[in-house]
């Protein structure tokens, strides 16, 4: 984990350093306003603090300075505050983690049906793309950030998409208009595929992957034989298979993306035999095999709402998916699926597991702690504890309530502003007075 | 059709004719004798009336929180179901005798809810090729074909739209073209075998148009529309078409009412009598044209952009029509005013927005800024798993205008998703309200549906109990044995309909 230490140790490190004077040269006002604010410190005293662990401090003090949490306790923990400290009064406000998206495209695709604003993905490739990299790819100015950012979600699982493996996963801290400090840890996952990714039979694909971790396996100890060609051919590109020794490692995670029951063994038997740390992704059929997932320790990455027969993969999907794991033991992880610009819902599809029958608070930690946990960045994120990302969200209420709403969002301990290229709109078109035309023509009904 | 029948025989005819009537039923002819050989004269537009149903039906819902989507809330209140149709609404209403009792205390009553857009049935799941019969993608316009013709009552999506409360769903053709083609009102009836079991009766038929980009990316490689200008001429030609096909049938009636006329009468010097004019010949995309010319067939128009909703509007009024509802309109909150000013419904989500170009500008305030200026705003789903929550999408538009000083009653934001889509399907005289007189379309709520907590727990549909959780959950053939628990012994007995 030394690469995601590093990144983070950078990210954290980074308090806006005093800019030399700028010549005499007029700027656009958006450079200035990409300069980080400076993070911290910020004193909240008096909120319901739900760690994100489980845990829940009713009359809380959070502190957070240079980007991480500092302080995080009960009212006793007010001694810890420096004397003077400009305290916020968040008494009747509920705090969070902030919400983190797992398995997104966020960042990597603005307009969905437009080709040219897609970067999630490999195309035209062999079906092993392992070495590509999200975190090259995601844009700190993408439309989406700043939408998802005031209600509430601080990272994201930046997830590239197609092939069998569709390559390397970045962990992202919603910090818009930042290119330099938006990944908190790059590489951190691998993303894969199983049912009827290769080949036109979930066989195949399994076949791909068992042929591609074999030789991934095997490719250190020849790497110098391959350089000068005194090898067999290799499943797939010596940058593929480099970019999968972490996984091999267990220092990353292989994401894997499964609905059908047996799909999902399939990948629970590929992870013992190739010793991977594996995350199902989909899971429609998770609740079936819930035990062997909690035995494996493996989480399940769902979407709550997904309970159509969309497939005869997914002939078993159902609403207490979510619930049904939990009892089991096995960790629930929610995300919204497939649909980056609304991974704001993400607090919506948590509630929705509830009416279902998942407990609130392991439903809060399924959009928190669980995706940390389940992209192995949780010494980092996914709680509020002191040393960690100071990512927070002051909520109205009941933060998984649709009355509710975001007051007030962290990110690495800043508050995050509040426009939005959808507030902008919605401000532009409050008073239609200004649009009335200035000419009145008379419609012309067409010829007879 | 025999020359006398009963009302009740109309009454069990009526979704077949309905459906059949349009392609027989010629333009509205001007008053003519009664002649064996001229088309059947267009029926006058009569409301329809709703079937007494079951005469023994008696059910008092009891104590609960009684959200009317007609203006009141009440926050206790029985409500009084005879036979079909509610029949009182009110605190400690008196037990008639041979009422069944339902106690609601702590639940929630609201009108059936009612989705302006669903695919449900044409796009049946599982998702095979062989259930793709949403969109007649062959030319951009086939206004001559029915979603009713392709709907599968069978899909099991219909048991989860009706597990959320929805009562009535238009099934509509998909985006494809310019003319998508007739759409159809179901009901979300367990056990029907076919559209004739399930269909609304009596609900117009709608017309599926598509603007924008759908058309352009299907035909853009092929016949065309390759542009927003191919799109809107297409409409032209369709409506100008629709037009002159009119013509020629207003001028076929007028001919044979003036030979009817004299054919009795003593023959011409010459002997001989004129021929009976002969029919000009139907056609069905022009069948449907002229019956929106006519203002019978609803405009349910896939609209996205501002600009482009503004130039449909011109040319509805153009050509004479009216477009009942915008459908998608994310960017409806920039022309509300012209919504209000031209009666246009917005059907819209909650929030979708950016999967493609022109749905880039949605808001979240979309609805409510559409309410504010006074048009009808409605929220839809267009999909599968958005249908089964539909409270929780007008909750979701409701707290966002409500956030930036809107104000939006709870009533009003029901009625985004009852007795507005009601009035878009052309039915708000009959369901989309609790009001006596109406049918017994109603939700039992295990809380308030604005809650994310809440769930459906009953749902009735002309006064049947449709679906009671965990007790009365009805499932389609699709859905039947294709689960492990349906094969162990004894087999559970398939739940067709609810009580007895």
């Amino acid at each position: 984990m030394s690469l995601l230490r590093l990144a983070l140790a950078l990210v954290l490190s980074a308090p806006a350093p005093a800019r030399p004077a700028t010549p005499a040269v007029t700027r656009p006002p958006a450079a200035a306003a990409k300069t980080p604010a400076r993070a911290g410190p910020v004193y909240l005293v008096g909120g319901e603090l739900h760690v994100g662990d489980g845990a829940v401090i009713p009359d809380s003090v959070v502190a957070m300075d240079g980007g991480v949490f500092t302080v995080v306790g009960g009212a006793d923990a007010r001694g810890k505050l420096p004397t003077g400290a400009p305290v916020v009064d968040v008494r009747g406000r509920v705090l969070t983690p902030g919400l983190f998206g797992a398995d997104t495209t966020l960042g990597l695709v603005e307009i969905d049906l437009e080709g040219s604003t897609r970067d999630d993905s490999r195309g035209g490739d062999p079906p092993i793309r392992a070495a590509y990299d999200a975190a090259s790819a995601i844009s700190a100015d993408s439309s989406l950030l700043p939408v998802q950012v005031v209600e509430g979600v601080t990272s994201a699982a930046v997830t590239p998409t197609g092939g069998v493996v569709s390559g390397q996963v970045a962990v992202i801290d919603l910090v818009p208009g930042d290119h330099r400090g938006l990944v908190a840890a790059p590489r951190v996952a691998v993303a894969a595929h199983l049912g009827q990714a290769f080949g036109g039979s979930r066989a195949a694909t399994l076949a791909k992957l068992r042929e591609v971790l074999a030789d991934a396996r095997i490719y250190p100890a020849r790497k110098a034989a391959v350089e000068r060609a005194q090898s067999r051919p290799l499943a797939a590109h010596p940058l593929d298979l480099e970019a999968l020794q972490p996984a091999l490692k267990r220092q990353a995670v292989v994401t894997v993306s499964a609905d059908r029951a047996s799909d999902i063994l399939a990948a629970l038997d590929l992870a013992r035999e190739f010793g991977l740390r594996i995350a199902v992704v989909g899971g429609a059929e998770a609740w079936k095999v819930a035990d062997e997932l909690a035995r494996a320790k493996v989480p399940v990455v769902l979407q709550p709402t997904q309970n159509l027969p969309g497939s005869f993969d997914t002939m078993g999907a159902r609403l207490d998916n979510a619930a049904l794991l939990h009892q089991a033991g096995a960790e629930v992880v929610i995300t919204i699926l497939g649909d980056a610009h609304n991974l704001r819902n993400l607090r919506q599809e948590a509630g929705n597991a509830v009416a279902h029958g998942l407990p609130w608070a392991a439903a809060l930690t399924a959009v928190t702690l669980g995706p940390a946990r389940a992209y192995g960045v949780d010494r980092t994120h996914g709680s509020v504890a002191a040393g960690k990302v100071a990512n927070l969200v002051v909520w109205s209420g009941d933060p998984l309530e649709l009355a509710s709403h975001a007051v007030t969002v962290y990110v690495r301990g800043v508050a995050a502003g509040t426009t939005t290229r959808q507030t902008l709109l919605r401000d532009r078109y409050r008073d239609l007075t200004p649009f009335q035309p200035r000419t009145s023509e008379k419609v012309v009904r067409e010829g007879k | 059709v025999p020359a006398v029948i009963t009302r009740r025989q109309v009454l069990l005819l009526l979704p077949l004719t309905a459906a059949l009537a349009c392609g027989k039923r010629g333009p509205a002819p001007p008053p003519q004798p009664p002649v064996a050989t001229a088309p059947p004269p267009a029926a006058a537009p009569v409301e329809y009336e709703d079937p007494p149903g079951d005469p023994q039906r008696k059910l008092l819902l009891r104590g609960a929180v009684v959200m009317t989507a007609a203006g009141k809330i009440y926050e206790r209140a029985d409500l009084l179901v005879e036979g079909s149709k509610i029949t009182a609404i009110g605190v400690d209403l008196p037990v008639p005798e041979g009422a069944a009792v339902v106690e609601l205390a702590g639940k929630t009553l609201t009108p059936g809810i009612i989705d302006t857009h669903s695919h449900i049935g044409v796009y049946a799941a599982p998702g095979l090729t062989g259930h793709n019969d949403g969109n007649e993608a062959i030319a951009p316009n086939t206004a001559g074909v029915r979603s009713g013709d392709a709907y599968f009552p069978q899909d099991p999506q219909i048991n989860h739209a009706r597990a959320g409360g929805i009562t009535t769903m238009q099934i509509l053709p998909g985006s494809a073209n310019l003319f998508g083609g007739r759409s159809v009102t179901v009901r979300t009836l367990p056990g029907a075998r076919s559209l004739a079991d399930a269909r609304f009766p009596g609900a117009p038929e709608g017309l599926k148009m598509a603007c924008g980009e759908n058309p352009k990316r299907v035909y853009g490689q092929k016949s065309g529309p390759h542009t927003r200008m191919g799109n809107v001429a297409g409409y032209r030609e369709g409506f100008q078409k629709a037009r002159e096909y009119q013509r020629t049938w207003d001028k076929y009636q007028r001919d044979l009412g003036e030979w009817a006329a004299k054919k009795d009468q003593p023959p011409p010097k010459d002997g001989k009598q004129p021929d009976e004019p002969s029919p000009p010949a139907r056609d069905q995309a022009l069948e449907t044209l002229a019956g929106v010319l006519r203002g019978e067939i609803l405009v349910h128009n896939h609209c996205y952009r501002a600009d482009e909703m503004s130039l449909m509007l011109e040319l509805a009024a153009t050509y004479g029509f009216k477009i009942r509802s915008f459908h998608h309109a994310t960017e409806a909150y920039k022309i509300a005013d012209r919504l209000a000013a031209t009666e246009t419904a917005a059907s819209v989500w909650a929030d979708w927005w950016g999967f493609k170009a022109e749905a880039f500008d949605g808001i979240r305030e979309n609805a409510a800024m559409v309410h504010q200026a006074g048009a009808r705003a409605i929220i839809h789903s267009d999909s599968p798993i958005g249908i089964q929550r539909l409270n929780q999408e007008a909750a979701k538009a409701m707290h966002a205008g409500r956030r930036v000083g809107i104000t939006i009653t709870d009533d009003d934001a029901l009625k985004w998703i009852t007795l507005h889509p009601a009035w878009a399907l052309g039915i708000d005289k009959r369901t989309g309200s609790l009001e006596p007189g109406k049918l017994a379309d109603l939700v039992v709520w295990s809380g308030d549906p604005f809650s994310v907590y809440a769930v459906a727990e009953q749902v009735y549909i002309a006064g049947e109990l449709v679906y009671h959780r965990g007790k009365v959950e009805p499932r389609t053939d699709f859905d039947l044995g294709l689960h492990p628990e349906d094969l162990q012994r004894p087999a559970p007995a398939p739940v067709l309909r609810g009580a007895p």
